[in-house]
């Protein structure tokens, strides 16, 4: 009967193996009692936690998480944010201060170059919450957007459903020996989280912060001072100081007496606002031995301090563990958020959503009226999103002694709704309405064998045999309809009667108007490993993982790749340094090993194909010809072939691990080398056979770099201590190879080229003005030109750096860096009686930003009056930022572009240093210990963003996009001040 | 022990039965092996070769900017871009003018079309219900789109790489060939794919019985390649390569047969109302690629009222481009013209053509499909077909050739055709000047804004070479377009234009 039911465990497959999360609750029960992880303790308790895997790694990376009860107390919204200046080796970008929009991460740097916003989600690490590797969105809806600055749908922030309340331990693994056991998915790095699991005592805990951010101060200017500074152009290259006749001065500058744009400049008191956030989360624990469980109940709210964005978070969680027979464990877990948000108005946005530019003539004028009365106009209409997340697990561990069996099941669902209606006055009497559906799904069943001995009382064995399976859904229906009848009717309503002709039309909107688009990808995932380690007495481990993983988007030709990995550990106190008490802790571990990557798109794996792909600039989806779907090869996608390999790779990482003075000071530094080979990239070519590219495996990038951890208690008194931190990794990316062994590659603006970093930017050298015809070089009697234009007067003095009088792009210089060179925070806490104080800066170093705002400011005569993207002006388009009086003044007009944006003119020092938080804490405990029933109460307030340090001219060095870019579209990140308790029962 | 040997069995089974899991057909895209099977999926290749064409033809409203743009008969306000263009500085580094060197979407459609060519006889051979004779039909269209595509070619670059087979996977580097072998063979392809194209779809045309693809006559109206569209690119093949004893061989052909098509003349009101010749399809569009409403075709992009349209016929404060005054008044010298005439007090006599004339920008608003054809200024949603010919431009260009091969009379009574058609009086030498400027001027007036009167000019200085800035323009290859940086990059066989330099 036993083995009966185990083996039906087994097949019935309501379980599986999840990775370290099962392991561990097993382990608790090694230990002797039978018992769940305390959660007071939980900060703390995962170190002593062991697993074999585990063993090897923890001792050297003892600083890789950070208590959450310090992460609890920030008033952040999103993973991203938590972390961000908390882990070296972690850079977090953050290209808005708006509420749940997304941010970046990546361990170690890029491993793949940011061409575009699809490269971007392949650069991601994964995240593990409770053994649950979480789907994140696919890039795929790109393909049918002519704008990519928005994926359409949510656009939310799918890690912004974590309530750090819930969450026990973050720890982040970056070394190949960690990583291995997750697999392909997790090449770029993991981010373990785990929650806080069931307990059998009776606990209730109530936490919750209320804060503030006030309002940003910001400088306003109006029509005249945009007129000043454009007069000085016309005065300099117009005969009469005025344009020409066949030239349109704007409409909006030419009529100073016009109180719309000449006169107060006071819109930022509508657009800017004090923004209230908080935060609110109880949970009871409870049971016994035999079954226990926690839950939890929060809510967040976090608004911007710009554009009445905001958020809003409810979450659910609950786990529970059962242990009918004493060798079968029975946990699950379900977690159940849903986030809201209220998105920015901006009209780039909402104009590349609808994908139509109204008359853009006149832009949004400063006063303060006029504005309230346009952004009235929205109150007709909605803009919904909402984003439902789901995940949880079902799992059985069978406990045979030496042996484990774990077998678990695992769902992760989210789905988003994006509703829109926007009235037919916000554009040019057109309305348009929307409704976006999309959904992520991961099923992951997984199964591992353990198998744990003490060899010779000394040594330990540890073998483990896993496998999992993964199915992957990805999906949406987007329509959009444009002209509703009515601006009443603010849903695509259809004709309900099945007897009627034009059953299931459109009745509101016009049926040639209402577009659809569906989508949808799977994938599937099928992986083995073994994982196996042995140590001697304590002082030597050896360790390997050996895998072997089949993906689906793989061809079929090489679906499967094996991966294997390796690491070595020496434990120097406890082998030769038993005696020296100066060093508590010495040592040293080395891992090296190789890691596949996955394909994001089914595209490749299918060889060359057919696609509907006929649309054309400003209208990609273009269905058909003649009303009939047609199939074309992707020639926009790019050139699929046969023969393409896995991608994979290749990492090394030595570490060293020393503790001072019984651990006071500790430093742990671990150098690595990560090198991907065989990586996909989009060739440019075949344009003679209509292909933008060609999809060709070969390329290789290395990273290289150390992460550095230096911590000490500076003081450690009675009643005082001081602990201070600093970590930071330094990270270096270099183009080892491209495809077909070429040497460098143009992709629009960017160079790849072998030997050289690829995040640089490739820029042209600007050297000053020429200010006279007579000024240009001629050689030969030929003036010097651009592109083959000639220069002239006006027109800027790029540096010819080839000599052939000729500037081109083989005079651009690959220079800066768009990530970071060196990232890291600096910390410290501390703790006098019942008081704590925390402060920490979060700091970027050596990487540089090319101010596209300030170029496009200064490129007007292009982005004034068109019916595009350019020439959309945002309300901030009247706040003055950077110093106008650092760029020369050259000819607009001229069609060399002088204000381009890709020359050094535009390029800054984009390094900071910024104090993150200030907290302060006191403990109450103490003091209601007597007179109430209270296990624990601390009290608490934060400073978040208080300053920054930074040479960088724009609004703020963070609010960048991820390939460097400043766009200024990035809301200001607010400072924020809370208060806050802490409350167990 | 005999737990362990289980569960180890337990692992080995699940394992074993992944390979099937890895197996996931996509649904977003078609493998070769799913491709060419059935009748659909021929109708989806060709279709495709289609819109292939259309979005080569449309991708930033390249058909108006090489035609009518670049002869600087428009000026434009706002868009430095389109001045750049305007005063041929085509190497001038903004964004439109970057795309419109880069020729890709034309070798797309090419590659289409040699895929199409080389694979259609699988079908032929799986699928029972696709007759040897619908493949005859097929592969002609796709010919005849493969030669129009080369003869557009070498009409903006010169020379170009000559390339008629899919060479899938190998993709070789080809140099450019001259242009004159590749309009020789285009002529061949046509005059073959002439013999096969019908004169109409699901129409009892004896080369093509039945319902085409299942569906009528309306569906198919004026979509599909047929013999007269094949002629009428033969017609201007010729006259491009100054072969007018050609052109007065092909346009005889099309003059003699056009009824067969259902193609006819078009009237003044038809030809400018928003619903009318312009919108959807239509049998005498000769040549054309439609973008009609009803099929969702539309965008604000890709036509011709993107650049012309502006206040009052649409909601947009400037246009993109508009005409002069005096050069409205210099080409509609006649007051007498339906399309554009001044009365005796100086007021247009009508707006067929202009739209504001008094205004600041007389707004070009011959072409004004909207949203099918209706008035609505709101949304700039347009639906009008590329039209690449009609029987007008035909019978001008018979006029011209004949006008060139010094048959006076001929050239005259074509001439005449429109002419009269428009309200004009039959041409006079005394009043209307030279016949070869005469009818070059009704060319100019009747296809503007329908992407030909930059070719007309060069032809027009072929002929007369009176304009000396013009004439070294054309000697020194200053005719054609730069070839885009990043394809000369990608393939070192390829030259620039030597002009471009």
């Amino acid at each position: 009967m036993r083995y009966l039911l185990l083996t039906l465990s087994f097949f019935v497959g309501t379980s599986l193996m999840c990775f370290a999360e099962n392991v561990t609750n097993l382990d608790k029960k090694e230990r002797g009692s039978f018992q769940y992880q305390d959660s007071t303790k939980s900060g703390t308790s995962k170190s002593k936690s062991k697993t074999a895997s585990k063993e090897v790694k923890d001792t050297l990376k003892i600083r890789a998480y950070q208590s959450p009860k310090d992460l609890s107390v920030l008033p952040a919204v999103s993973l991203q944010q938590y972390i961000k200046g908390r882990f070296a080796g972690v850079d977090v970008q953050e290209p808005s201060g708006e509420p749940g929009t997304l941010q970046n991460m990546f361990i170690r740097g890029s491993a793949v170059p940011l061409l575009n916003k699809k490269a971007l989600y392949n650069a991601q690490p994964l995240v593990i919450l409770d053994g649950i590797p979480l789907i994140t969105e696919h890039p795929f809806a790109f393909d049918i957007q002519q704008y990519q600055d928005n994926r359409i749908g949510t656009a939310t922030n799918l890690f912004s459903s974590i309530d750090m309340d819930n969450i026990a331990s973050v720890e982040v693994l970056a070394n190949v020996e960690a990583i291995a056991r997750y697999g392909p998915q997790a090449v770029n790095g993991v981010i373990v989280l785990k929650t806080i699991a069931a307990d059998t005592v009776k606990r209730i805990t109530f936490s919750t912060y209320f804060g503030i951010a006030p309002r940003p101060n910001v400088t306003t200017i109006n029509g005249n001072y945009e007129n000043q500074f454009r007069q000085r152009f016309y005065d300099t290259y117009t005969t009469n100081g005025r344009y020409s006749n066949n030239e349109v001065y704007p409409v909006y500058l030419s009529d100073s007496l016009s109180n719309r744009y000449f006169g107060a400049s006071n819109w930022n008191d509508l657009y800017y606002r004090n923004a209230l956030v908080y935060s609110v989360n109880a949970s009871i624990t409870g049971g016994n031995d035999r079954a226990n469980f926690r839950f939890s109940l929060g809510n967040m709210q976090n608004q911007g301090v710009a554009d009445e964005t905001a958020l809003n978070r409810y979450s659910t969680r609950f786990n529970i563990n059962m242990r009918p027979i004493k060798w079968l464990q029975f946990s699950a877990m379900v977690n159940a958020n849903r986030v809201e948000r209220d998105r920015n108005r901006n009209l780039r946005d909402r104009y590349q959503q609808v994908n139509y530019f109204p008359d853009l003539s006149s832009p949004l004028s400063p006063d303060k009226e006029v504005y309230a009365k346009y952004l009235s106009q929205y109150d007709n209409g909605f803009d919904d999103n909402k984003t439902n997340i789901f995940n949880g697990y079902a799992n059985i561990g069978i406990d045979l002694g030496a042996v484990k069996f774990n077998s678990n099941l695992s769902v992760d669902y989210n789905e988003g709704y994006r509703d829109i209606f926007y009235p037919r006055s916000l554009m040019q009497n057109t309305s348009y309405a929307s409704n976006y559906y999309g959904f992520n799904q991961r099923f992951l069943f997984s199964n591992s064998a353990t198998f744990r001995k003490r060899v010779n009382k000394k040594d330990n064995l540890f073998l483990e045999l896993g496998q999992s399976f993964q199915w992957d859904t990805y999906k949406y229906n987007n329509a959009f309809a444009y002209k509703g009848s009515s601006d009443f009717i603010k849903i695509n309503l259809l004709v309900s009667d099945p007897n009627r002709g034009d059953y299931l039309l459109p009745r509101a909107f016009p049926k040639e108007l209402v577009f659809r688009y569906l989508d949808r990808t799977r994938s599937n995932l099928v992986s083995g490993f073994f994982n196996g380690s042995y140590s001697f007495n304590d002082k030597y481990t050896f360790s390997t993982v050996l895998r072997l993983d089949g993906s689906s988007n793989a061809q079929p030709t090489s679906r499967w790749f094996f991966s294997p990995t390796f690491s070595a550990d020496w434990n120097v106190k406890k082998d030769l340094l038993t005696k020296i008490d100066e060093i508590s802790s010495l040592n040293f571990k080395i891992g090296v090993g190789r890691i596949g990557r996955l394909n994001s798109y089914d595209n490749y794996s299918q060889g060359p194909q057919y696609m509907s792909n006929v649309g054309y600039t400003g209208n990609l989806t273009v269905p058909g010809y003649n009303a009939f779907a047609v199939l074309t090869r992707p020639y926009n996608f790019g050139w699929v072939g046969y023969g393409i390999p896995w991608s994979y790779s290749d990492q090394l990482n030595t570490q060293i691990a020393v503790g001072l003075f019984k651990n006071r000071l500790n430093v742990d530094a671990t150098f690595y080398t990560k090198t991907e080979k065989s990586q996909l990239v989009a060739v440019p070519g075949g344009s003679e056979y209509g292909y933008n590219e060609f999809i060709k495996d070969g390329m290789s990038i290395n990273n290289k770099g150390v992460d550095v951890n230096v911590s000490g208690q500076v003081i450690k008194g009675e009643n005082l201590t001081w602990t201070s931190s600093i970590s930071f990794n330094l990270n270096r990316n270099r183009l080892l190879a491209l495809p077909d062994n070429l040497q460098e590659l143009e992709i629009e603006n960017r160079l790849l080229k072998v030997g050289e970093p690829v995040d640089s930017y490739w820029l042209l050298q600007n050297k000053g003005i020429y200010t006279a015809d007579a000024d240009v070089p001629v050689v030969n009697g030929v003036a010097r030109t651009y592109k083959g234009i000639t220069l002239k007067a006006g027109d800027p003095n790029w540096s010819d750096l080839n000599n052939d009088n000729k500037i081109d792009n083989n005079d651009k210089v690959l220079q800066g860096h768009a990530l970071p060179i060196m990232v890291g925070g600096f910390d410290n806490s501390f703790q006098y009686k019942s008081w704590s104080f925390n402060f920490n800066f979060y700091y970027n170093i050596g990487r540089d930003i090319i101010n596209e705002n300030m170029a496009n400011r200064f490129d007007f005569i292009n982005r004034e009056g068109q019916s595009n993207i350019g020439s959309v002006k945002e309300i901030t388009y009247w706040e003055k930022t950077g110093d106008y009086n650092k760029y020369p003044l050259y000819n607009p007009w001229s069609t060399v572009l002088p204000y381009r944006t890709d020359q050094d003119l535009f390029l800054e020092d984009g390094s900071f240093v910024k104090l993150r938080t200030i907290s302060l804490g006191y403990d109450l405990t103490k003091i209601l210990k007597d007179k109430v029933k209270v296990r624990r109460m601390y009290v608490y307030t934060t400073v978040n963003n208080l300053f920054k340090i930074t040479k960088y001219t724009g609004k703020d060095p963070e609010l960048v996009n991820y390939d460097g870019y400043d766009s200024g579209y990035g809301q200001p990140i607010p400072k924020t001040f809370t208060l806050g308790i802490k409350l167990e029962l | 022990m005999r737990k362990i040997i289980l569960f180890g069995f337990a692992f080995l089974f699940v394992f074993s039965s992944c390979n099937k899991m890895l197996e996931v057909d996509s649904v977003r895209t078609v493998g070769e092996k799913n491709m060419w099977n059935t009748l659909e999926d021929s109708r989806g290749a060709l279709m495709g070769v289609y819109a292939l064409t259309r979005s080569a033809l449309i991708d930033n409203n390249a058909y108006w900017i090489y035609g009518d743009v670049r002869s600087g008969d428009f000026a434009s306000p706002v868009r430095q871009d389109l001045n750049a263009v305007i005063n041929n500085s085509l190497n001038a580094t903004f964004p439109t003018v970057e795309a419109l060197t880069d020729w890709t979407r034309w070798y797309a459609a090419i590659n289409a079309a040699n895929l199409y060519i080389e694979h259609i006889p699988e079908i032929e051979e799986k699928d029972l219900r696709y007759t040897p004779s619908s493949m005859r039909l097929d592969i002609a269209q796709a010919r005849a789109l493969r030669a129009f595509a080369y003869f557009y070619m070498v009409r903006i670059w010169g020379d170009v790489p000559f390339i008629i087979a899919s060479h899938d996977g190998e993709f070789k580097k080809q140099g450019r060939e001259d242009k004159d072998k590749i309009l020789a063979w285009a002529e061949k392809e046509l005059n073959e794919a002439a013999k096969d194209l019908p004169y109409t779809y699901s129409d009892g045309d004896p080369q093509q019985l039945g319902n085409y693809y299942n569906e009528n006559l309306a569906r198919w109206s004026g979509a599909l390649f047929r013999k007269t569209s094949a002629w009428g690119i033969l017609a201007h093949i010729a006259a491009w390569q100054g072969d007018y004893a050609g052109v007065s061989k092909y346009s005889k052909l099309l003059m003699d047969n056009y009824g067969k098509s259902r193609i006819d003349y078009v009237g003044v009101d038809e030809l400018t109302k928003p619903n009318g010749f312009f919108d959807g399809k239509k049998f005498s569009h000769i040549l054309a690629f439609n973008s009609d409403y009803g099929h969702q075709d539309g965008s604000s992009t890709g036509h011709i009222e993107e650049l012309t349209l502006a206040e009052p016929v649409v909601n947009k404060k400037t246009p993109d481009i508009y005409m002069v005054k005096d050069s409205i008044l210099n080409i509609f010298n006649e007051s007498d013209d339906q399309r554009f005439g001044l009365d005796t007090i100086g007021n247009p006599r009508n707006t067929a053509y202009f739209t504001n004339y008094n205004g600041r920008y007389p707004i070009f608003s011959k072409i004004k499909v909207i949203q099918g054809g209706n008035r609505d200024p709101n949304f700039r949603y347009f639906t009008s077909a590329c039209v690449f010919t009609r029987l007008e431009d035909i019978v001008l260009l018979r006029a011209e050739a004949l006008a060139a091969l010094g048959e006076i009379q001929g050239a005259k009574d074509a001439l005449n055709i429109v002419r009269l058609r428009r309200g004009l009086k039959v041409y006079d030498v005394l009043i209307n000047g030279d016949l070869i400027n005469a009818i070059f001027q009704e060319r100019r007036r009747e296809l503007m804004g329908e992407g030909q009167r930059w070719y007309d000019l060069v032809r027009y200085n072929k002929i007369k070479g009176t304009n000396s800035r013009f004439t070294t323009l054309i000697k020194d290859g200053g005719i054609y377009w730069p070839i885009s940086t990043k394809i000369l990059n990608e393939n070192n066989l390829l030259t620039q234009n030597p002009y471009w330099e």
